[in-house]
């Protein structure tokens, strides 16, 4: 064989290779609008990564939380558009006039998944094995009043009492994180003290039930879950046609978000995980404009990054000005927020000033004053500090002559996250200030803050509840959300204090009105003092195939599958 | 060549250990745990601490050590925390879907790399410039662009899927499946073969080139012996000792799994599930990643070791590392 027909025989070769994956890739079917055989009613999303439990109880997790979504089913359910308490499981209910005790009324011919009877002891039987000390149930800790849980008992087959030991203000918006399991397969484990292990991954799809519009089909790690219809489902739309309205519903498993966004452009995913990132919007918003994709401003978030600066009692720092008042309304004076919107959401954002977002309508303290882009007050409230330019360098030092220079940690791989922190040392910088930026992984951030081993941290935090008592933990002294000094034995400062005895109030008053009165006093105390620091709240944009039908979607995630059982493949399609 | 093999074999296994030891200590002493991860800021320190104690990782590293390795000796890799099932299972599976890709990555490397590294080894000209600007750029490129690029490139031309092995609308047996496993080999195998490739074309080239001033070619021209005979039978032969180790190395790799390609297409073999392992700050896992990782990279150079030992026996009296090193 010469040389040139090895060659030529190469090139033979690779067209019939580049034929064969065209031929392949033509008869393939990628979604189901090509395949045919497959039903027309499924859609494709993706998570990030795998869940590790299929069991609710024991996961806080966002993969074991959607899954749940799916799959099962709450008494009652908070609507995360309109973040209003609505009726699920339990169609109505009655309180006392105390306000301790509610009669829920379950709906009625609801079965489960295997075609189960739903009754009251399964309701009985899920919050026994959330608050069960065995089962170690991360759900626990919202199910209690004051550190007493509250008491579930069935008064018949079809009605439950929910009895809380004190006043709850959000009472039974609690009850929106239990999902209900049947007793009838559970039971066994919960008894033996094993429920912890129970409906883990390895578990045959079969051998679960639930109360969800979806039931899962299968799962392979790292690739897909697959969930088809529930069979029972007991939802109807408006014309009362059953729901779900998909027949099955692929979640790919897909590490990467460029890989996922690439897919979602190319048709091959239906939705992704979670909200366009400001970088994306621009190709993203291009396929809108040519109808392959549905582009949606769904408001402004309910969460954002946090600036906090560690102010637990460190003995080992000579920085006391790191830990005062003045030093963080300095920082937050210094950073021009209409540039930092520009620089980091591209100008999809709207400033903030804590921790509470304006999109959270009931509850943002609209007289809380975002603080104004002033470099001279920055500079004077430093100057009160003794801190300045001793030395000619241009960059202030402080009483020992050491310039004034703070890290700050932030989570790798968040382009909001790292820019901001850019935009913050370049402000900072502006008035003397050094910013030392440290990025690390997630993993190692949460370490350094469990160790107290930092002196300021840049994150975001997902919104869990937009109501105030659904967040006792990053408001009181004693919280161990309460990130800037957490897990306080007795208040450190009185302001801490003022807030512990606002929030607890509030969470204990009945009478909105008078919770709305108390907790914008909080907010007026947090911003006056500013523990956490917030620049600015960036809008949610959510993209979709242009298949999907009517989308509601939420600003938090999941921004869509929040309400899977309403989902559609559009008409068109 | 028996001694030479048990020789290989140890130091094969010593590797295993010395890296899945590793992989576990560092993991174990890196200061976070896949608890603190997964529970986040603000959780309940009560609720943490009975995590820890239910997975063993409240207890001395020494004592986790010792106890993994008892695991190992009857096959018990442990449990992993971020996928909660047995280590063994995933381990298993990802390796057989990364041998898929590596195998069919590796057959094409050679197919197209040794070839091309003949034709520019042994001839200048246009073509043989253009082979090797081709060659070095590829192997300039990183594999996460590499591999980004033609996922880029098929998303555009809309021809392949781009992403995952298999569609989730396919059928899971018979020849439904065979075609959609098909359809979604090309990114990852293009991806993962044309970095070797190139380096196999740039190998076999600079191999070839040198063998052919050779005095013992010399002398076989001298004698009349014809190009191509000389090219295919006598310098080729002479200089496949390098281009074999170039090729174990190849093969353990590719066996071993790619963070880059695998993550960028989705691909749910070894490097992904490392990668999980790692950033998910699951010890088990990550061991069991190393191990297996560990057991192809020196399979595909054992294997290597015992080919060029037999193309040149010479090999038996050197020392492996320093042979491939010159290589």
């Amino acid at each position: 064989m010469t040389t040139r027909r090895a060659v030529g025989t190469l090139i033979l070769l690779g067209a019939l290779i580049a034929g064969a994956w065209f031929l392949l890739s033509g008869s393939r079917a990628p979604t189901p609008r090509h395949a045919g055989q497959t039903p027309v009613t499924a859609l494709v999303g993706t998570m990030r990564s795998d869940p590790p439990t299929f069991n609710r109880f024991v996961s806080s997790t966002f993969q074991t939380h959607l899954v749940s979504l799916l799959t099962q089913a709450r008494l009652v359910r908070i609507n995360p558009v309109k973040q209003e308490l609505e009726p699920w499981l339990a169609d109505r209910w009655t309180r006392s006039d105390d306000g301790l005790r509610y009669r829920l009324h379950l709906r009625e011919g609801v079965t489960f998944s295997d075609g189960h009877p739903f009754t009251a002891d399964d309701v009985v039987f899920s919050f026994r094995a959330a608050l069960d000390a065995a089962t170690k149930s991360p759900l626990a800790h919202g199910l209690r009043v004051d550190k007493t849980p509250l008491s579930v008992a069935a008064a018949s087959a079809s009605e439950v009492d929910v009895v809380f030991p004190g006043p709850s203000g959000p009472g039974l918006r609690l009850l929106d994180a239990i999902p209900i399991y049947p007793k009838h397969l559970l039971q066994a484990a919960l008894d033996s003290g094993s429920f912890r292990d129970a409906w883990g991954t390895t578990t045959p799809p079969a051998q679960m039930a639930g109360l969800g519009p979806f039931v899962l089909e299968s799962y392979q790690p790292g690739q897909r879950l697959v969930f088809v219809r529930n069979p029972h489902y007991w939802r109807t739309d408006e014309s009362g046609q059953p729901l779900p309205r998909l027949d099955r519903l692929t979640l790919e498993v897909v590490p990467s978000q460029d890989a996922e966004l690439l897919r979602l452009r190319a048709g091959q995913v239906d939705m992704i995980q979670g909200e366009v990132r400001p970088e994306d919007y621009q190709p993203v918003k291009a396929d809108a404009d040519l109808g392959r994709l549905k582009l949606t401003d769904v408001g402004t978030a309910l969460d954002t990054y946090w600036l906090w600066l560690n102010l637990a009692p460190a003995s080992h720092d000579q920085r006391s000005w790191l830990r005062t008042d003045a030093f963080r309304h300095a920082i937050s004076r210094a950073v021009d927020r209409q540039q930092f919107i520009k620089t980091v959401y591209l100008g999809a954002a709207v400033p903030g000033w804590g921790p509470v977002s304006p999109a959270n309508k009931n509850w943002y303290d609209t007289a809380v004053e975002v603080p104004a882009y002033d470099l001279a007050q920055a500079r004077s409230l430093l100057a009160g500090l003794g801190l300045r330019d001793r030395n000619g360098d241009g960059l202030l030092d402080d009483d020992k002559g050491q310039t004034v220079r703070f890290n700050v940690l932030v989570a790798r791989g968040l382009t909001a996250g790292e820019k901001g922190v850019a935009v913050l040392k370049e402000s900072l910088a502006a008035i003397g200030v050094v910013v030392d930026v440290s990025t690390v992984d997630l993993a190692a951030l949460q370490t350094r803050f469990g160790t107290g081993d930092y002196d300021a941290i840049y994150n975001r935090f997902e919104a869990t509840d937009t109501d105030p008592a659904g967040n006792m933990d990053l408001w009181l002294s004693s919280g161990g959300f309460h990130v800037w000094n957490p897990g306080q034995s007795k208040p450190a400062t009185d302001w801490e204090r003022q807030i512990d005895e606002l929030m607890t109030r509030q969470a204990s008053t009945l009478d909105i009105t008078e919770r709305r009165r108390l907790f914008s006093q909080a907010q007026q105390l947090l911003a006056a003092h500013e523990p956490l620091i917030v620049f600015a709240f960036p809008r949610v944009f959510v993209a979709v195939g242009a298949r999907l039908g009517s989308i509601v979607p939420a600003v938090q995630r999941p921004q869509l599958l929040w309400s899977p059982d309403t989902l559609s493949v559009s008409a068109a399609h | 060549m028996r001694r030479y093999l048990a020789r290989r074999l140890l130091w094969a296994l010593i590797m295993m250990w010395v890296v899945a030891s590793l992989a576990f200590l560092l993991g174990r002493l890196a200061g976070s745990d896949i608890i603190a991860q997964r529970l986040g800021i603000g959780a309940d320190p009560a609720l943490v601490e009975a995590e820890r104690h239910s997975r063993g990782l409240d207890r001395p590293w020494t004592v986790q050590y010792f106890s993994w390795l008892a695991g190992l000796a009857r096959f018990d890799f442990g449990t992993s925390a971020y996928y909660g099932r047995p280590v063994g299972d995933l381990v298993v599976t990802a390796t057989r879907n990364t041998a898929l890709i590596a195998t069919l990555a590796f057959a094409l490397a050679v197919l197209v790399g040794l070839p091309l590294g003949l034709v520019t080894g042994s001839r200048g000209g246009v073509f043989s410039a253009a082979i090797r600007t081709i060659s070095l750029l590829l192997i300039s490129a990183p594999p996460l662009i590499t591999s980004l690029l033609l996922v880029w490139l098929s998303a555009l031309s809309g021809v392949s899927p781009i992403g995952g092995m298999t569609s989730s609308t396919a059928a899971t047996t018979g020849a439904g499946f065979a075609l959609d496993l098909l359809a979604h080999l090309p990114l990852p195998v293009l991806a993962l073969a044309m970095p070797f490739a190139a380096t196999l074309e740039r190998v076999q080239s600079e191999a070839l080139a040198r063998a052919l001033k050779d005095p013992a070619v010399s002398a076989a021209r001298a004698r009349g012996v014809s190009r191509r005979a000389l090219v295919w039978r006598h310098a080729w032969r002479l200089g496949a000792g390098p281009v074999v180790a170039v090729c174990g190395l190849m093969a353990g790799t590719l066996l071993s799994g790619s963070f880059a390609v695998e993550l960028v297409t989705a691909w749910p073999g070894l490097g992904q599930l490392t990668a999980n392992a790692m950033f998910g700050r699951d010890i088990y896992l990550s061991a069991g990643c190393a191990l297996a990782a560990t057991f192809l990279l020196s399979l595909g150079v054992v294997t290597a070791d015992v080919i060029s030992a037999l193309i040149d026996p010479r090999v038996l009296n050197v020392d492996p590392e320093s042979a491939r090193t010159a290589a």
